[in-house]
C-alpha cells in the first residue's frame, strides 16, 4: 500500500493529522488477518469510507448510516463554523468526525491503532474530565495463549467472576459475566442440561464438582467465520477479539459459538466511575456501546504485559493455569503433556485453546 | 465387459486417492491439529520481551532447583511473626518441658493425619527449633518446608513442580513465581472450610423464569 494513502476524509479542524504508514494490515509480522495467508489485496486497501459506503447494502441500513454520518457531519460543521463553540467543543466534534469514518482495527497500522487509541482517551477527557491508560499493543512474537483448568480443584467460590466483571468493566445493571461456573453431580459426567451455573449455597456442596466455561479462544474459530463485517478474529497471539466499534450486532457469532461464549449488551453497559478499570486495551475492557458483541479476551490488557488474566490472578485454589503454548518450559506445556487433558466438543475440529483437567 | 469394469476400478481409485489427499484439510491453515502447530511453531522458541519481574512486587523470593524445575516460591522466615523460634526455645523442648508454666502455642490445634502419624515433632526439630526435621532426622530450612511435606504428598508435589498443582503468582511469563504449600494450606490444619460463592447473579434468575 503507498505510505501516504489516507483511508479515511480528514476534516482536519485542529493541526493533527492522521498519518497512514507501513503496512495495511497493521501486523508487524507477515501476513494479514493472522490465519489467512492470502489476504484479499481489494479488501485490504478499502478502508475508512469505504468501508461504510462502498458495499452493498440495503435501503433502510443506507438510509441509517447516511443519517448517522450526516448528523455527525453536520454537528462537524456547526461547530467548526460557529465563532461561539470553544476549542474543546471543536475537538470532540472533530473527534467524533474521525471516530465514525475509521477503519477496521485489523486492518489499520500501528500509527493508526495509536491514533484512535489517542483519540478515545482525549474523547473520555473531554467528556468525563477524567484520563484513561487505554493501549493498542500488539501480538507479541514467539506467543500462543493457552489455559488449563482443573476441574478437580475448582470449588465453585466464584471470585473468578468477581474479578472479571470488575477488571473487564461489564455492566453491572444486566450482571454480563463471560465465565459461567457450572455445579454437576457427581457420576453424570458433564451434564449441561442438569447443571446449575446460578447456585448460592455454601460450597463445595456435598456430591458436586464444579468447571468454568468462557471463551476458549479456538484456533478455527466459527464465530470468525460467520462474521458478515470481519468484525471479528483471531490475532497472531491466538486470542479471538471483537473491534466492539465495527460490529454491527447481529449476533451471528453468538449463535455460532458453541460453547457459549459469546455476550450480547442488550443495554448501554454502565459502570459507576469509581469502580472504572482505567488500564484498558482497545480490543479489551474498554467501555462498549450497546448492541455490541464482547466476551472474554484472556483480559487482552493484562495478558500482552505478562500478568496473568484476573481469573487466574483470583482464583483461590490454583485451578486455572495459563501460559504461552509455544514456550517449550511453561508451566501450561507440562499440563498438556503430564496429564489427561481434554477438550469440550472435541470432535467440531474448532480447536480451542482451553484444556480440563484432573488431579 | 472385463476392461470396462478395470476402467471403473482406475476411475474408482483415483477418486477414493483424491478423497484421501483433500479429506483431512479442512482449509483452517497449515497445520492438521492444534497440537501441530504448538509442536511445530515452539521448535524455534526465542523467547518474550515481556517478563513477570515487573509484576511481582516487592515480594520476597528464594529461588529453588527440584529436579529440572528451576523457580521462585515466596520467603517465608520474615512471613512468620514469632521468628527465630530460638528467641524463646534457648534450650532443647525436654528441657523447657514442665506443668506448671503457662502454655505456649495454645493457640495451635493440630488436624493433620491422625495421632499415630503425627505430632508437633514429626516436623519441628526439637534441639534446634529454628529449624524443621525431616522423618530421618534430617534438617529442613523453615523456606524449603515443601520438602517436608513432598515426604507424605508425593503426588501433589510432582504436579506443584510442573505447575499443574497450586497457584502462580506475577504472571505467565518467566520468571515463575509459584505459591509454596504452606501460602494456601495451614500446615496445622491443611483442609479448607467451605464458604459461601462471592456473587450471585440475580438478573439470571429473573431471565430465566
Amino acid at each position: 500500500m503507498g505510505s501516504n494513502k489516507k483511508k479515511w476524509f480528514s476534516l482536519n479542524l485542529s493541526n493533527n493529522k492522521p498519518n497512514g504508514t507501513s503496512c495495511g494490515c497493521g501486523k508487524s509480522s507477515d501476513g494479514c488477518g493472522s490465519h489467512n495467508p492470502t489476504p484479499n489485496k481489494d479488501e485490504r486497501t478499502k478502508d475508512g469510507f469505504e468501508q461504510v459506503f462502498d458495499v452493498k447494502m440495503s435501503r433502510r441500513t443506507a438510509f441509517k448510516q447516511l443519517a448517522a454520518s450526516l448528523a455527525i457531519g453536520a454537528g462537524a460543521v456547526s461547530t467548526s463554523c460557529s465563532i461561539i463553540a470553544g476549542d474543546e467543543s471543536k475537538e470532540k466534534a472533530q473527534i467524533d468526525w474521525e471516530e465514525q469514518f475509521k477503519g477496521n482495527y485489523k486492518l489499520m497500522s500501528d500509527d493508526e491503532k495509536k491514533a484512535t487509541v489517542d483519540r478515545l482517551v482525549r474523547s473520555y477527557q473531554l467528556r468525563t474530565g477524567k484520563t484513561l491508560n487505554m493501549s493498542s499493543k500488539n501480538a507479541e512474537k514467539d506467543v500462543l495463549f493457552g489455559y488449563a483448568f482443573n476441574i478437580s480443584k475448582c470449588q465453585g467460590y466464584m471470585d473468578c467472576v468477581s474479578a472479571c466483571v470488575e477488571e473487564n468493566n461489564q455492566d453491572r445493571n444486566s450482571q454480563m459475566q463471560y465465565i459461567r461456573i457450572h455445579e454437576m453431580k457427581d457420576g453424570k459426567g458433564f451434564n449441561f442440561n442438569e447443571a446449575d451455573d446460578n447456585y448460592y449455597h455454601e460450597v463445595p456442596a456435598e456430591g458436586h464438582f464444579y468447571m468454568g466455561t468462557q471463551c476458549f479462544h479456538c484456533d478455527n474459530p466459527p464465530c470468525v467465520e460467520v462474521c458478515p463485517v470481519q468484525a471479528t478474529w483471531r490475532e497472531d497471539d491466538g486470542l479471538v477479539v471483537v473491534d466492539y466499534d465495527w460490529c454491527v450486532g447481529c449476533r451471528y457469532c453468538m449463535a455460532a459459538c458453541p460453547y457459549d461464549g459469546r455476550r450480547f449488551n442488550w443495554s448501554k453497559p454502565e459502570v459507576p466511575e469509581e469502580e472504572i478499570n482505567k488500564n484498558q486495551h482497545y480490543l479489551g475492557n474498554r467501555m462498549r456501546k450497546k448492541g455490541v458483541m464482547e466476551k472474554c479476551t484472556f483480559c487482552v490488557q493484562r495478558s500482552r504485559v505478562g500478568k496473568n488474566p484476573a481469573c487466574v490472578e483470583a482464583c483461590p485454589t490454583g485451578a486455572r493455569i495459563f501460559g504461552n503454548l509455544l514456550d517449550p518450559n511453561s508451566t501450561i506445556r507440562w499440563v498438556l503433556e503430564n496429564k489427561k487433558v481434554f477438550r469440550l466438543k472435541e470432535d467440531l475440529g474448532t480447536e480451542p485453546k482451553f484444556w480440563y483437567f484432573m488431579d | 465387459m472385463k476392461h470396462i469394469y478395470k476402467r471403473l476400478y482406475i476411475i474408482l481409485g483415483f477418486v477414493f486417492f483424491m478423497m484421501v489427499l483433500t479429506s483431512c484439510k479442512h482449509g483452517e491453515g497449515e497445520y492438521h491439529s492444534i497440537n501441530d502447530k504448538i509442536e511445530a511453531e515452539s521448535k524455534h522458541y526465542l523467547g518474550v520481551t515481556v517478563s513477570s519481574e515487573d509484576h511481582i512486587g516487592d515480594i520476597k523470593t528464594i529461588q529453588i532447583t527440584e529436579g529440572e524445575h528451576m523457580f521462585l516460591i515466596p520467603e517465608r522466615k520474615s512471613q512468620i511473626k514469632s521468628y527465630a523460634c530460638t528467641e524463646c526455645h534457648t534450650k532443647p523442648l525436654y528441657e523447657m518441658q514442665s506443668h506448671d508454666v503457662k502454655k505456649a502455642h495454645w493457640d495451635i490445634d493440630l488436624d493433620h493425619a491422625n495421632d499415630n502419624t503425627m505430632n508437633c515433632v514429626t516436623c519441628h526439630n526439637t534441639n534446634n527449633m529454628n529449624d524443621l526435621i525431616s522423618i530421618t532426622g534430617n534438617t529442613i530450612d523453615f523456606n524449603k518446608s515443601y520438602q517436608l511435606c513432598s515426604q507424605c504428598h508425593s503426588k501433589p508435589f510432582e504436579d506443584w513442580k510442573g505447575g499443574a498443582h497450586g497457584k502462580r503468582i506475577g504472571g505467565w511469563v518467566p520468571p515463575r513465581l509459584s505459591m509454596t504449600c504452606v501460602n494456601c494450606h495451614n500446615p496445622h490444619q491443611p483442609h479448607f472450610e467451605s464458604r459461601w460463592p462471592v456473587r450471585f447473579n440475580t438478573q439470571k434468575v429473573k431471565e430465566r423464569e
